[in-house]
């Protein structure tokens, strides 16, 4: 992988004037937070590490692209079209978990105990480090994984709706969620209450768990790529439109019947990744073009773009565990990992 | 936004026993240059591989949009998201179907699912059709028909087995289901594969250029084709408001029958020439610049489907006259 410094002649914001940018021969495919440090992953198959007080190393995990991502806080796991699925220590160690051969892994997700991933019609777990995962057949190719914030429940997406697989006492017990249509990204409400996923139409749908009521949250231009939870509410805050989409989870019906709030406008193109500011009521919209825009999830504030278009749609977004880094990637292999707040390095 | 060109792909559709595993052989090792990528089904013929072949499911989604027949194959989003996101550029990428799946779906997936469309462009629907079976599998199979009636190119392969008056008649055969299709014959698929990839078939430009070879309508054929085309010719100008709720109403009752359908109209009172081409219900139509100078200035169009024969179509067409 080639590191190159990057010039540019447009007026740069404090944050690009702050940062460092990189230019990678690769598309950004993901990024996630492990200890204090920023992973992102990349279209042919390596990870640099972005940590604090260091320059970025890099770690060649994958023969082809890295497809999916997720850290439980101490490892990560990565799924590449080169079939393998790998579990990846702070320090760049790898340790490959499973080999699907010509079969990509498409999605894996982790909590402190378990792992899983899905490649092809079948999801994968495994519990505790054991050895062999528990395999969970799909009528179709799996499209989303997702634990929930406790770690005793997965959510596994595809054609047709969304089963949650429960741990039990002895074995995991299977729920469906029904809605046509094909279901990608899904993910859980932080206090475990409601099930979201984004679909291959332009919507996304939630259920209320207890009684499966569905939630149908329709009418973007297009389609949802990234979704993520912010502020106390919460909101689950949406790309796919012009604005960060934030639909208000609380109260006993969560979105049924209101209307989203609108923030972070990106003129006449729709974001395609959204991140929350942690601890905050604010949220992150990377759009189309490649700039990102900071807003508090209140359509009468002013937002700020932190990040100059690219010429290349984000495609990741992380903020260190401390907040004190962001890291913004684009389909180009574009990085921006700068501290986030002035006088702070 | 994407600086990076569209990505070209031939849907390479035809029976088992037809060839396709000779053909996307042929693209994997022969020393072109160029780097292909392919996505081949589960239950195709063994044989292929290659780092750059992918295994796809043929999973078809009902799209939930209020449209009956729009159907997409929801692994080829997927795994054509994924070789988007590739340090490499690919030049291409050849979509190998079952010989018994219906070409529609793999085709919808480029009009219907925006990233697919952002990154990647339908080239050309290339059946690989059998010159030794090919008549009984017409009569025995819809998808075959199916198969000849969505293709670009059709290349007759194993003309080597057949004699001279055989292979007229399933030339005419393909003729009389796609009038549109470009025939190559082979044996053992060794056509020159810029005859097969990078044919911009699904670009409106390329309806001009393509003109069908309309046969001299024949009743006394002995095969009850379910498939079938119909072409109709206007000197007249159309009348646009006319044409648009013709041909709206046409797709939206009979979108299901027909598989495909091309034409350049003539518009009374504009200057320039209206190009579309659809699938099923889906569209794509355009203004395509002035006529040329020296060109007759007519309307063409072209149904390639079934049960053509009962959607009043010549009455429709002619009503659409100013």
């Amino acid at each position: 992988m080639n590191i190159d410094l990057q010039t540019k002649n447009i007026v740069k914001t404090k944050l690009e004037q702050r940062g460092n940018e990189y230019k990678i021969k690769a598309p950004v495919t993901g990024s996630v937070v492990l200890n204090n440090a920023v992973v992102a992953s990349f279209g042919d198959g390596s990870l640099l590490f972005f940590g604090l007080n260091q320059e970025p190393f890099e770690v060649k995990a994958h023969k082809g692209v890295i497809l999916t991502m997720s850290s439980n806080g101490q490892f990560v796991y990565t799924g590449g079209d080169d079939g393998k699925f790998l579990k990846i220590s702070s320090d760049g160690q790898i340790n490959e978990i499973y080999n699907f051969g010509s079969q990509w892994v498409d999605c894996v997700a982790s909590t402190e105990n378990y792992f899983a991933c899905s490649s092809g019609k079948k999801a994968y777990l495994w519990v505790n480090d054991e050895s062999k995962p528990l395999i969970m057949d799909n009528s179709s190719t799996v499209g989303g994984l997702s634990f929930d914030l406790d770690g005793n429940k997965l959510a596994v997406s595809s054609y047709g709706g969304v089963t949650v697989w429960q741990r039990g006492d002895r074995r995991w017990k299977s729920s469906r969620f029904v809605w046509k249509g094909s279901h990608g990204k899904v993910t859980f409400s932080p206090d475990g209450k409601y099930l979201v996923s984004a679909m291959q139409e332009n919507e996304v749908h939630g259920w209320r768990i207890r009684d499966k009521i569905d939630l149908a949250m329709a009418g973007y231009p297009a389609k949802i790529k990234s979704f993520t939870w912010a502020g106390n509410t919460p909101f689950l805050v949406t790309s796919g439109a012009s604005e960060a989409i934030c639909w208000p989870f609380d109260g006993k019906e969560g979105p049924l019947g209101r209307k989203p709030t609108c923030v972070a406008n990106g003129g006449k193109q729709n974001a395609t990744f959204v991140e929350n500011l942690p601890q905050e009521n604010a949220v992150f919209a990377g759009f189309q073009d490649g700039s990102v825009v900071l807003s508090e999830i209140d359509e009468t504030k002013k937002s700020y773009l932190i990040r100059n278009a690219t010429g290349s749609e984000v495609t990741a977004i992380s903020i260190s565990n401390d907040k004190s880094h962001i890291l913004i990637g684009d389909a180009m292999g574009n990085i921006l990992w700068s501290p986030l707040w002035a006088g702070d390095n | 936004m994407q600086t990076s060109e569209q990505v070209p792909v031939t849907v390479l559709t035809g029976f088992l026993g037809a060839g396709k595993t000779t053909l996307l052989n042929r693209i994997l090792t022969e020393h072109h240059g160029r780097k292909y990528a392919v996505i081949v089904n589960e239950f195709g013929e063994q044989g292929i591989d290659n780092d750059l072949v992918v295994d796809a499911d043929e999973e078809v989604f009902e799209m939930n949009n209020g449209c009956i027949c729009c159907t997409v194959r929801g692994d080829l989003i997927r795994i054509l998201g994924g070789l988007m996101k590739r340090a490499d550029q690919l030049d291409a990428i050849i979509v190998e179907t079952t010989g018994l799946a219906d070409p529609a779906p793999v085709a919808q997936t480029f009009f219907v699912d925006q990233d697919v469309a952002d990154r990647t462009k339908l080239d050309a629907i290339v059946t690989v059709a059998d010159a030794v079976h090919l008549n009984s599998q017409l009569g025995e199979h819809h998808e075959a028909e199916e198969q000849i009636a969505f293709a670009d190119v059709v290349l007759l392969n194993k003309v080597d087995l057949v004699d001279e008056k055989g292979l007229e008649n399933v030339k005419a055969r393909i003729k009389k289901i796609n009038p549109y299709a470009k025939i190559i014959k082979t044996t053992r698929c060794a056509a020159p594969l810029d005859e097969i990839l990078g044919l911009n078939a699904f670009s409106l430009k390329r309806v001009l250029e393509v003109e069908p070879d309309f046969l001299e309508s024949d009743h006394d054929h002995d095969h009850d084709d379910d498939v079938t085309s119909v072409s109709f010719v206007s000197e007249t100008p159309l009348n646009m408001d006319k044409f648009q709720t013709w041909f709206g109403n046409l797709l939206q009752t009979h979108g299901q029958d027909i598989l495909r359908s091309k034409g350049i109209l003539n518009f009374a009172e504009k200057d320039e020439r209206y190009v579309f081409q659809g699938v099923h219900m889906l569209m794509d139509a355009s203004p395509m610049g002035p006529w040329p100078k020296n060109a007759e200035r007519n309307s063409r169009v072209v149904f390639i489907g079934r049960n053509l024969e009962n959607m009043g179509l010549q009455e429709g067409f002619e009503g659409c006259k100013s």
